[in-house]
C-alpha cells in the first residue's frame, strides 16, 4: 500500500517540523490566523509533493514550501507587503516614528548593554517592522538556526545573497532597536 | 588579517560559517584590535537578544487536527506501537494520554541495520507531537530523579546542565525495545533533546556511536551499567558537546 506508506513517512518526517513551519508563517504574515491557514495550505502542498522528496532534512524541505506557500498568500492578499526590491532610503534611520521625538536626551552607556537588555516586546515589534525578504532571512538564521547553505536553499537565492541580505536585515534592526530605545550606537553604522 | 577584511568576515565568523582557518585568523585578530572586538561584541550582543528573547512561535495546540490532510486524524497505517503488557505498567499516567495522541504512536518500518535507532526517533517524535514531553516538569535533579522510583526498576541518573547552556526540563516515562525506560529532557536554546535510559542486558556495545537520521542526530554509548540514547535535531557538534557532558557526569 504505497499511499499508507507515503502517509506514514510523512507523519513521521515532516509533522514533527510544524512547529518550526507556523513559526515562520507566523513571523511572515504577523498574524496567527493567517499563519494558521498558510501552514494548513502548506502542509497539503507538502503531502501532494512528499513522493518527490529524497532529502534527508525534511524540516528545510518543508520550510521551501511554507515560504513559497507565504508568498502566495501574501501576492493574494497584501499585495502592497511583497516588494520586488528593497529600498533602503525608505527605511533608513532618517524615517521618524512617534517613538523617537521623545529621545530627548540619549541613554548612556555602551550598546553592547543595551542590546542586552532590550525585552522581549521590543524585539519582536522591531523584528515585524522589517521589511518581509530581510524579516525572513533573519527568522531563519536566528530562529531556526539555519546555516547559510540551507537558507540559500529555501529562500531560492545565492548564498552572497544570503549573506548582504542577513547583514543588512541586523544592520536595520540594530539601527531602530537603538532608535527606539535612544541609545547612540557605539561603531558607525 | 587586516581590519577592513575582518570586519567583511565577522557575520561569517560569529555565524560559524567559515573554515578552521579563517575563524582562527579572526579569533587572533580580536584578541589584539579593539575596535574590531567591540564591533564583533555588538553583533553578538545583537544575535543573542534575538536568539534568546525573540518569540518562536510553537503552532497553537490542535492546529493538527484542523488541518484535513485526507487521511484520518489517527492517520491510516499508524498502529499503536504501545505493547499491552507496558500499558499495564503505566496505566496510571498512560490512560489520558493515549487518547490525545491522536497522530503519535507510530510504527516506523524497521530498517534491519539501524532498527533501535528509528525507535529512539518514533519516541522523540512521539514526545514532541503529542504535547506531552514531560510527566515531571522540573529543572531540579533532586526532583526528577526520585519521581522514577517505583515507575521504573531502575534509578536512572539525572544531572542538570543549565550552568553550560543545556537546562533539564523534565523527564517522562517511555517505551523503547519493548521495555520501559527513562527519557530525560533537556533544550538548548529552541532545541529539544530526549535522553532516553535503561540498565544494559548482557554485552555491553563499548564506545561511542553517531548517526545522522531523516535529519536527527542520534548519539549512543553505555557507560555504568546504562545504555544512554541522545537524540535531537541539535547540530553535531553541540550535541556531541553534550553527549561528553552526560557522560563526564555519568
Amino acid at each position: 500500500m504505497p499511499n499508507n506508506d507515503n502517509n506514514k513517512r510523512f507523519t513521521a518526517m515532516v509533522l514533527p517540523h510544524l512547529d518550526a513551519a507556523y513559526n515562520l508563517a507566523r513571523w511572515m504574515t504577523r498574524n496567527s490566523h493567517d499563519a494558521q491557514d498558510v501552514v494548513n495550505e502548506s502542509l497539503l502542498r507538502a503531502l501532494k509533493y512528499f513522493g518527490g522528496f529524497r532529502g534527508s532534512d525534511a524540516r528545510a524541505w518543508l520550510l521551501t514550501v511554507v515560504r513559497n506557500t507565504c508568498y502566495t498568500w501574501l501576492k493574494v492578499n497584501r499585495p502592497a507587503e511583497v516588494v520586488t526590491s528593497y529600498d533602503e532610503n525608505r527605511h533608513d534611520a532618517n524615517e521618524s516614528d512617534a517613538e523617537n521625538e521623545a529621545c530627548d536626551t540619549p541613554a548612556q552607556g555602551p550598546e553592547e548593554l543595551w542590546l542586552q537588555r532590550a525585552d522581549a516586546e521590543l524585539l519582536n515589534r522591531t523584528i515585524a517592522d522589517l521589511p518581509l525578504e530581510f524579516r525572513e532571512i533573519l527568522i531563519l538564521r536566528e530562529l531556526e538556526e539555519l546555516p547559510y547553505k540551507e537558507i540559500a536553499r529555501i529562500a531560492d537565492i545565492p548564498i552572497g545573497t544570503v549573506m548582504s541580505r542577513l547583514s543588512r536585515a541586523r544592520k536595520l534592526l540594530r539601527q531602530l532597536l537603538l532608535k527606539r530605545l535612544c541609545v547612540e550606537p557605539t561603531n558607525e553604522l | 588579517m587586516n581590519c577592513e577584511s575582518v570586519r567583511e568576515r565577522l557575520e561569517l565568523y560569529l555565524d560559524g560559517e567559515l573554515d578552521v582557518i579563517e575563524y582562527r585568523e579572526i579569533e587572533a585578530h580580536l584578541r589584539t584590535c579593539m575596535a574590531c572586538e567591540s564591533i564583533a561584541r555588538n553583533q553578538q550582543a545583537l544575535s543573542r537578544a534575538v536568539k534568546a528573547k525573540a518569540a518562536y512561535h510553537a503552532a497553537p495546540p490542535g492546529l493538527i487536527d484542523k488541518i484535513q490532510l485526507g487521511y484520518s486524524a489517527t492517520p491510516t497505517g499508524l498502529t499503536i506501537a504501545r505493547p499491552a503488557r507496558v500499558l499495564t505498567i503505566a496505566a496510571s499516567l498512560a490512560a489520558a494520554v493515549v487518547l490525545t495522541w491522536s497522530v503519535a504512536l507510530l510504527t516506523l518500518r524497521t530498517a534491519p541495520e539501524q532498527p533501535f535507532a528509528e525507535e529512539v526517533i518514533a519516541g522523540h517524535v512521539r514526545s514532541l507531537l503529542a504535547q506531552h514531553l514531560t510527566d515531571v516538569a522540573s529543572s531540579d535533579q533532586h526532583t526528577v530523579k526520585p519521581w522514577f522510583a517505583g515507575k521504573l526498576d531502575f534509578s536512572p541518573p539525572v544531572d542538570d546542565f543549565a550552568t553550560q547552556g543545556y537546562p533539564l526540563i523534565g523527564g517522562r516515562l517511555d517505551y523503547l525495545g519493548g521495555r520501559a525506560v527513562a527519557a530525560l529532557i533537556y533544550k538548548r536554546r529552541k532545541h529539544t533533546i530526549n535522553v532516553f535510559i535503561w540498565p544494559v542486558t548482557g554485552v555491553d556495545t563499548p564506545g561511542t556511536q553517531h548517526l545522522t537520521q531523516q535529519g536527527y542526530q542520534l548519539i549512543r554509548f553505555a557507560r555504568q551499567g546504562m545504555n544512554y540514547w541522545i537524540i535531537s535535531d541539535l547540530n553535531s557538534t553541540e550535541l556531541e558537546q553534550f553527549a561528553q557532558l552526560l557522560r563526564a557526569s555519568s
